[in-house]
């Protein structure tokens, strides 16, 4: 099972932000201004923590919260 | 280098600029990849995707230089322009899928220039170099998508060529249109050339 707080650890590992700093509701355009970066950082999570997700999976993600949630229900078992 | 010196006119410095920005931009963003991907086939042939992409960037700078100018510093590339029309890739299938759909329209596109009639020599040696490694580059991803089928299911892989086929489609039919017109200067100037 993902352990939400290493996905979140994970994110502001990425991002070089302080765990601390990093709001569940921060939007991601905001923490992230390139889009290549943003794939990057979907697809460093997916590779990390054994997920994958698709296109429609991440219509409706916004924030970091939303990230995370998709992140952790998305796990594939090997 | 003295401007008395250049060999190419605007346009192709425009063109060649822009193939420069596009081979760039393809390298970043598999360079970053690469760094992410566990061990295996995939991890090593992303990193040499990686590796020809800045080699083909530095190719087109030392051509323009033989060629008697400097690169043009240019804002966007095609990539930015297929990612605003295709969406961003989510997975590194859709990854995959998108840069085989982007390394045909390459090779096309180096294809048609290639064919030029009086085409600078330095400009044909370096498209023709390039094509040879973009030729790998479909294979490549071709065999991973493959692979990849187990996982994600044809269907899915299927319908996500189609998606960013369409995407590049309207990407060279809509955006790229300050590209095709110089490369349409280039080629009516060949034509009055012979």
């Amino acid at each position: 099972m993902i352990d939400p707080g290493a996905v979140r650890a994970k994110i502001a590992a990425f991002l070089k932000v302080p765990r601390e700093r990093l709001e569940d509701a921060a939007t991601l355009t905001d923490l992230v201004h390139e889009s290549f970066l943003l794939i990057q950082l979907v697809i460093e999570l997916q590779e990390e923590f054994n997920a994958r997700l698709v296109q429609e999976d991440l219509k409706d993600v916004k924030t970091v919260q939303d990230l995370v949630r998709q992140i952790v229900t998305h796990e594939i078992q090997s | 280098m003295t401007e008395g010196s250049r060999m190419i006119d605007d346009n192709e410095l425009w063109v060649l600029s822009f193939y420069r920005t596009s081979e760039i931009s393809g390298a970043l963003f598999f360079g970053r990849l690469a760094r992410t991907m566990k061990p295996g086939q995939i991890q090593r042939d992303m990193t040499k995707h990686f590796s020809d992409e800045s080699m083909h960037a530095w190719y087109w700078t030392a051509c323009m230089e033989k060629l008697g100018a400097h690169a043009l510093k240019l804002e966007e590339s095609y990539q930015d322009q297929y990612l605003a029309a295709a969406g961003l890739p989510v997975n590194i299938m859709e990854v995959l899928a998108i840069t085989q759909v982007f390394e045909k329209r390459v090779i096309g596109q180096y294809s048609l220039h290639s064919s030029l009639p009086g085409l600078n020599p330095e400009i044909k040696a370096t498209l023709q170099r390039i094509m040879q490694d973009e030729k790998w580059h479909i294979e490549w991803i071709r065999d991973a998508l493959e692979i990849m089928e187990q996982e994600y299911g044809k269907d899915r892989i299927e319908t996500t060529l189609k998606r960013f086929t369409e995407a590049d489609l309207q990407v060279y039919k809509r955006t790229t249109d300050e590209h095709t017109e110089r490369l349409q200067e280039l080629i009516q100037r060949s034509r009055r050339r012979q």
